[in-house]
């Protein structure tokens, strides 16, 4: 797992980092910053350590906070303010969770693996309630879940594009591997006994964020909700994998679908955040009204935000498909009818990327728009290598299931009992 | 294996853009050259892997894996969708207009090969797949000419009211996974109780919405923004059919959770009456045909649910030859005419040629005997009546609309009296465009070989929807039984009694038959379903179940 999540931040990283975007005449410490960012969250990914776990999680803030606040636009410096106080919450309640994890446990150790087979908080007392719901709300603060996602469209709208790539390529992730890392993994009684309260929490952020990307005028903001969409469908699945109820095939199913909708997260919507970059670079704006019959001029950002798009929505032989057919499979088994409400997110997020598609290419070219430049060679090349990506993992996603089975083998889903 | 069916129609659409960057030019006769190999090649396929026994999977992990194998009526399938697409493609190629031509053939090629996916799958994870390409397909097909914002907001409408249907398909894979394990349609026979329910309702729904039945069929109106060849293709052999073939598909497994055939039947009834209205009343040519399509997919719906997916499948074949031949004429005569209002058309006299071709596909339409169309309406009404007279008579009556609906088409659309007063193009088709209506005519012509009782034999016998003649009901596989129905001639419906003829379009006084098994009778044991009461005095070396002797 963590091996997949860390190819797909490096590539990611890299393509963002070619990505054109706007200096600000600051050169080097905007890519100074970008590579501090790389660093740290790849490290948060591959380390076996609480401690090291928790400063990796709280240095991300930092560099994404700089990111926003030097090189965003309109008010950026509030935005990066907003995010850096919602998640520095965040991370405050995850301190104070690990602690009193690490505090229950006979040695006083953070390595993962033994804190792993040790199991030190069990059952549903106040005690190990209270950790638990400390790391949930943390994490859900990050992914972000309904309700505490308020930080996320701001922080996007303001961020440049390959900044909000990363955010919601790379550290969106922080939060649903936190999970599957830590409370799944490390207190899997505790987390057994409120996993469906978890999934339905799951089950909001997909709907709400479908049904308010939906309203939004802005290109960002609509992008930015359905993230909140896509994060409800991992942590339903990551829910469902971690109740105690139900085969260990469908839950297993259910966690692998949950993983594999991290990876194929990143890679289409670090793509469509990467072209969205794009649209402000050339205009200045991300007003859909703005927008109107570009395919005329832009054919090659219409074909690739098209197939970003219907992998966004899960359209099958792209790599949203197979992350949500596992995910969705998975869960009937174990919550049906949260699976099947859940489904209707899938239609509506159909809904709002077609006719934003169609706003913004379709029709009359909208005359301001007359000398809108296509992408150019670099953005076709490290968008065609993220895309080509999707195709493959939509196609033939077997190479990158057996990555994440081997990973996640160790985690403790024969554990419980079934 | 199996999936190079799929695949290739993929790689002929790929082609065109690498061609026309070889070539330097975007020019019609490279693309129809294109198209023309790419579909002959995946007919040739298709034979080769059903005479073969093709088989195909490739697996993801554990439960998830494409498997693919061709079943006779699967296999006809694919073969019958590059046959109708190829005249269709060739029309596509000289027809529509130039600005988009090869993204338009391009994705007409990638539509077969959803198709052609959904139609090979074995599972219902591959179905799924395939599924949704045709329906994302259909988007970018309706919103081709997408100058125009109504075309594109059409197009979405028309992908939403499908995906929404595809919801009902995620349920039970959902379901069926839950209960069994396994995505596989073999395993569907082992789900029951309320999961049942949940898979054999969600297969119905995404079958209702991809056919254009009652409450979906207002996107098949409103996907006549596409070109004339997306709609004929639309609507002849793709992407409509597809809600008839998995009915046709899983009908052994649809038939055994009960409500499932009588909310089938009841749709599809009420599709085809209420279809055959909107068609009679509508002046719109291509939109009259739409609504004709969603009747006559009722009627199959109608036929599945009365136990006969064999007579659904051949009525599939018949209506997608005439309907192929339909739409395309139409396409030439709303050029011609510069809209597609009937009362500006009247083309006998200026396309005579098209004109008789589409009189032949309109009298099969309207079910005049000896044309295929009027054999498998005749069938599909004494299927009907094995359920409930009210459904036959109700079968009828829809024949009867198609009949007027069939001869207002015509003589409204190619009618002596041209009608046109002002002077507007006098666009003629081109040697392409009529040879691929004539090609259609002549396969509409084909089908009438159904009335010929050997080759009916023969089909019956390739499609294993025939008796094992003189075999005792227990030495049937069980199965094939379970698949067809207990084989016998009914399998096939009616006029396969053989020495008698028709002389009638509804039959020799279907109706005066007694009703065959009671309701009662039609599940669980599946056997009764096929062995209706008809067939007089053949039935004694029969599989036929004393409850059916009455």
């Amino acid at each position: 797992m963590a091996l997949a999540i860390s190819l797909m931040s490096g590539l990611l990283f890299l393509c963002a980092l070619a990505w054109p975007a706007d200096y600000k005449g600051r050169a080097r410490q905007y890519y100074a910053w970008f590579l501090f960012l790389q660093g740290v969250s790849l490290g948060l990914f591959l380390t076996l350590d609480l401690l090291v776990f928790y400063v990796f999680f709280d240095l991300s803030l930092v560099g994404m906070y700089f990111l926003i606040g030097r090189w965003g636009h309109g008010d950026a410096e509030y935005a990066a303010l907003k995010f850096f106080i919602y998640t520095l919450a965040g991370s405050l309640a995850i301190l104070l969770a690990i602690l009193g994890l690490v505090l229950a446990n006979d040695t006083l150790t953070f390595d993962m693996r033994e804190l792993i087979a040790a199991q030190p908080l069990q059952g549903v007392d106040v005690r190990s309630s209270l950790v638990l719901l400390g790391f949930l709300v943390g994490f859900a603060i990050k992914t972000p879940l309904v309700p505490f996602h308020t930080w996320l469209p701001l922080a996007h709208v303001e961020a440049p594009g390959p900044a909000s790539a990363i955010l919601a390529g790379v550290l969106l992730k922080m939060g649903t591997y936190g999970i599957v890392r830590i409370p799944f993994s490390m207190m899997r009684e505790t987390f057994a006994a409120y996993a469906l309260p978890l999934a339905i929490v799951a089950l909001m952020s997909i709907l709400w964020g479908a049904i308010v990307a939906l309203g939004q005028t802005n290109l960002k903001r609509r992008i930015a909700y359905t993230s909140v969409n896509h994060m409800g469908y991992t942590v339903l699945g990551i829910a469902a994998a971690g109740a105690a109820i139900g085969g260990d095939a469908a839950r297993t199913l259910a966690l692998n679908g949950a993983i594999t909708e991290m990876v194929a997260h990143g890679l289409i919507t670090g793509a469509l955040f990467l072209m969205a970059g794009s649209f402000w670079q050339r205009t200045g704006t991300y007003e859909l009204s703005a927008y109107g019959g570009l395919a005329r001029v832009a054919p090659k950002l219409m074909i690739g935000f098209f197939l970003a798009a219907f992998a966004s929505f899960g359209l099958p032989a792209l790599a949203g498909f197979v992350a949500e057919f596992q995910i969705f499979a998975g869960t009937f088994a174990i919550y049906p009818w949260l699976a099947a409400i859940g489904l209707i997110g899938i239609l509506i997020t159909a809904a709002l990327f077609l006719s934003m598609l169609q706003k913004i290419f379709f029709g009359d070219l909208v005359d301001q728009r007359q000398g809108f430049a296509d992408l150019n060679r670099t953005e076709v090349g490290f968008l065609a290598l993220l895309l080509v990506l999707v195709v493959l993992i939509g196609i033939y996603p077997g190479w990158l299931l057996t990555m994440i089975e081997t990973g996640s083998a160790f985690l403790p889903l024969q554990g419980t009992e079934g | 294996m199996l999936f190079l069916v799929a695949l290739l129609p993929v790689l002929a659409a790929l082609g065109i853009p690498l061609a026309f960057r070889l070539a330097g030019s975007a020019d019609r006769r490279l693309l129809l050259a294109i198209a023309m190999a790419g579909l002959g090649l995946t007919l040739l396929l298709a034979l080769l892997a059903a005479a073969g026994g093709w088989t195909g999977i490739i697996v993801w992990s554990g439960p998830l894996r494409l498997t693919a194998v061709l079943t006779p009526i699967a296999g006809a399938m694919a073969m019958l969708v590059p046959v109708i697409a190829l005249p269709i493609l060739a029309y596509a190629a000289f027809h529509e207009d130039e600005i988009g031509l090869g993204r338009l053939v391009a994705i007409l090629l990638l539509f077969v090969a959803g198709m052609e996916l959904l139609l090979i799958a074995d599972d219902l994870l591959t179905l799924l797949i395939g599924w949704e390409l045709v329906g994302v397909c259909s988007y970018l097909l309706i919103a081709h000419e997408w100058r125009h914002a109504d075309n594109a907001a059409s197009g979405l409408y028309a992908f939403l009211m499908t995906r929404f249907g595809d919801l009902g398909l995620f349920a039970a894979a959902m379901a069926a996974y839950a209960a069994t394990g396994s995505f596989s349609y073999d395993s569907l026979s082992d789900v029951s109780g309320p999961l049942a329910f949940v898979v054999a309702f969600g297969l119905l729904l995404s079958a209702v919405s991809k056919s254009g039945q009652i409450p979906f069929s207002p996107w098949l109106f409103r996907a006549m923004a596409g070109p004339t060849s997306v709609s004929a293709l639309l609507h002849a052999a793709t992407m409509v059919a597809a809600g008839a073939y998995i009915l046709i598909r899983l009908e052994p497994f649809l038939t055994t959770v009960p409500g499932v055939p009588e909310t089938i039947v009841a749709i599809g009834l009420a599709t085809a009456l209420l279809g055959g209205l909107v068609a009679t009343l509508q002046n719109h040519a291509k939109k009259l045909l739409a609504a004709s399509t969603s009747a006559h997919y009722g009627l199959m719906f109608v036929a599945v649910g009365s136990g006969y997916p064999g007579i659904a499948f051949l009525h599939l074949v018949a209506h997608a030859a005439f309907k192929a031949v339909l739409f395309l004429a139409a396409g030439i005569a709303g050029e011609r005419a510069g809209s597609y209002g009937q009362h500006l058309m009247g083309f006998a006299r200026a396309l005579p040629l098209v004109a008789v071709m589409t009189a032949i596909g309109a009298l099969s339409l309207a079910g005049l005997p000896p044309l295929g169309g009027a054999w498998t309406k005749e069938a599909i009404v004494t299927a009907a009546e094995h359920g409930s007279l009210w459904v036959a008579a109700g079968v009828i009556l829809a024949g009867a609309l198609s009949a007027a609906y069939a001869t207002r088409f015509q003589l409204s659309a190619f009618g002596l009296i041209e009608r046109q007063e002002q002077e507007a193009s006098k666009a003629k088709p081109g040697r392409a465009e009529t040879g691929a209506v004539v090609a259609l005519a002549l396969l509409t012509l084909a089908t009438s070989l159904v009335w010929v009782p050997s080759v009916r034999e023969a089909l019956g016998r390739a499609l294993e929807i025939e008796p094992h003649r003189g075999e005792p009901c227990h030495t049937c596989p069980v199965d094939r039984r379970r698949r067809f129905g207990c084989p016998d001639w009914h399998s096939l419906g009616p006029p396969l009694s053989g020495d008698r003829s028709y002389g009638t379009v509804f039959g020799d006084g279907g109706l005066a038959r007694p009703a065959g098994p009671d309701r009662a009778d039609r599940h669980p044991p599946r056997d009764t379903l096929g062995s209706g009461s008809r067939g007089g005095g053949r039935s004694g070396d029969r599989c036929r179940r004393p409850a059916d002797r009455r």
